[in-house]
């Protein structure tokens, strides 16, 4: 049990459906996750997991169901709008913005930076320049953080794959975040990154954050989770703390094996 | 001093088409170089600019035996011929992106292919408005001269004025393309789903960018009856057109400004050198020319393609404090 139990959940999903074609890769799944917590989701190939991070992140709208983040419904948003209340993903496979470098791509994560509107490029420069130079030294020291500083003005697309994990979840903290939704951060990474990313991911929890976290690999989900939920077929099937978990019959059949 | 004017006349109109199509590529290449949007009907309005233009500045043009006359007769100043071409194509790019900017790729390109040509026949039909397959005619030029050498007097004024406008649009496409909102252009066309992810209402600035780039092709539009004074709809704005702009940005650098400016001059005067040539070769060969222009201008696509893909000017890197 961690110190937040009882407390409302940040995230909570209720009874969402969405299905492509003849294929329910949703079926009346319903979830919620602790603030402050870090909640594995796990189960087969095919279960649903991604699509239903694609569904709480707005880039898929659900067909049925609801959503709620700190209080509010977010469901029919656009994923701009849930980034602004305070939610964010990042990819199993990283979407990293291949042409610009690494410091453009944390620069694109900053919120309310005047200089995306174009009137205030044309009319406000100084007030531009001076945004623009805050989040310039906010970008750097999410780089220090995640032991980027180094690439700061490579192209993303020169980056190894472990690196672009590590910009994938840079990117998403200079939205800053309440929650993160992380699509397998760690496949593909090798030990000792894996090892310092989930350390950073401790540190950020503790920071006050939130994640939510897709991963097949058990020694992360073991032990760095504090609750993991099991996802079969579209709908959670279980859920409690990883040993609690690790033990459930339903999930040794469905996923873990025998 | 005795000059041939007829040269520095012809190299003139060479500078001042080249200009057409250097504001036809800038706003090509804002919307798909550096936004990723596949704009397929660049002719259209560059179209809708043109008669924007003409029929705002044009005096009366009554029917008579053979011309069938044509809207217009508001004998606007020049200058505000620009801005309604500039507003009226920009407009039209907004109306245009609304149902269309959601599409994929692939589609935005066939849904904009069919609007330039439904405008096209569009404006080779409604004669009352645009004098059908006979054209406007009679537009004013930029400034009036009188005497000996007023042509290439004419000429020269068209060339400076469309150098101040290639000038002025270079500084202020480059300092807002190297903004933070130029920023959002390139992730929007390197992964427009991303892009949302970090908080990016992307269709408002697919939205924005669409509609800048259409109000430059009415500014070419503009420029290009300020070139020629009169103007049919039938072969300067078919989809040939359309394409020649993007061989242009290809050519000189998606991504790049001055890449757009050196591709429209590179390629057309491909054009105009064969056609000068045509006059030149022997007869025998002489309708061949335009042909053979074609075959050169493909082979160096394919070539630049395969060996330098990102065109003779290649997208900067940005490199930031």
């Amino acid at each position: 049990m961690n110190a937040t139990a009882g407390a409302p959940p940040i995230l909570s999903v209720q009874r969402v459906r969405k299905s492509f074609g003849g294929i329910r890769a949703v079926d009346d799944c319903s979830l919620s996750i602790n603030a402050q917590s870090i909640t594995g989701l796990i189960g087969p190939n095919g279960a649903g997991k991604s699509t239903l991070f694609n569904i709480i992140a707005g880039l898929y709208r659900p067909d049925a169901g609801a959503i709620w983040l700190a209080g509010r419904r977010i469901d029919g948003l656009p994923p701009y709008e849930i980034v602004h209340r305070g939610l964010t993903k990042t990819w199993q496979i990283p979407h990293e913005l291949r042409n610009l470098t690494v410091l453009e791509n944390l620069l694109l994560g900053a919120k309310r930076n005047s200089g995306e509107h174009l009137l205030n490029v044309l009319l406000l420069s100084g007030a531009v320049r001076s945004d623009e130079k805050q989040w310039r030294a906010r970008a750097r020291e999410v780089l220090r953080l995640t032991e980027l500083d180094g690439l700061a003005n490579e192209h993303a697309k020169a980056l190894s794959g472990g690196q672009k994990k590590l910009l994938e979840l840079a990117r998403a903290l200079m939205t800053d975040p309440a929650i993160v939704l992380l699509d397998e951060p760690v496949a593909g990474v090798n030990p000792r990154l894996a090892g310092n990313l989930m350390d950073l991911i401790e540190r950020l929890r503790q920071g006050g954050r939130t994640f939510f976290l897709i991963e097949h690999d058990m020694n992360v989900v073991m032990n760095r989770c504090d609750r993991v939920i099991v996802m079969h077929q579209g709908h959670a099937i279980a859920e409690g703390t990883p040993a609690s978990v690790k033990a459930n019959p339903l999930v040794i059949e469905s996923y873990l094996g025998g | 001093m005795a000059i041939d004017t007829g040269i520095l006349i012809n190299v003139g109109f060479y500078v001042s088409f080249s200009i057409v199509f250097a504001i036809l590529a800038l706003g090509f290449n804002l919307q798909w170089g550096y936004t990723g949007i596949f704009n397929a009907g660049i002719a259209g309005f560059f179209l809708i600019g043109a008669y924007t233009a003409a029929i705002a500045i044009t005096p009366p043009t009554p029917p008579s035996p053979g011309y069938p006359g044509h809207l217009g007769g508001y004998q606007l100043p020049i200058a505000a011929g620009a801005i309604l071409a500039m507003l009226v194509s920009g407009l039209t790019a907004i109306a245009i992106a609304l149902p269309t900017l959601r599409l994929r790729a692939d589609y935005l390109a066939i849904a904009t292919l069919a609007f330039a040509e439904v405008v096209r026949t569009v404006a080779i039909n409604l004669e009352p408005v645009t004098a059908g397959t006979i054209g406007i005619i009679g537009i004013p030029r930029l400034f009036t001269f009188s005497g000996t050498n007023s042509a290439l007097f004419t000429t020269g004024t068209v060339v400076g004025v469309g150098a101040v406008i290639i000038l002025v649009l270079f500084v202020v496409l480059h300092f807002i393309v190297e903004s933070p909102w130029g920023r959002v252009l390139r992730a929007v066309r390197e992964d427009e789903e991303a892009t949302m992810a970090v908080g990016k209402n992307t269709f408002w600035f697919k939205l924005q960018v669409f509609a800048i780039g259409g109000a430059l092709m009415g500014l070419a539009g503009w420029f290009f009856v300020m070139a020629l004074p009169y103007l049919e709809p039938a072969g300067d704005f078919a989809p040939a057109v359309t394409f020649s702009i993007w061989v242009m940005v290809i050519v000189g650098g998606a991504g790049n400004l001055k890449g757009s400016i050196a591709g429209a001059f590179l390629v057309y005067g491909l054009e105009w050198s064969s056609v000068q040539l045509k006059d030149l070769a022997p007869d025998a060969l002489s309708p061949s020319i335009p042909y053979i222009r074609l075959m050169i201008v493909g082979a160096l696509l394919i070539v630049l393609i395969i060996y330098r893909p990102e065109g003779i000017l290649r997208e900067k890197k940005r490199v930031l404090r």
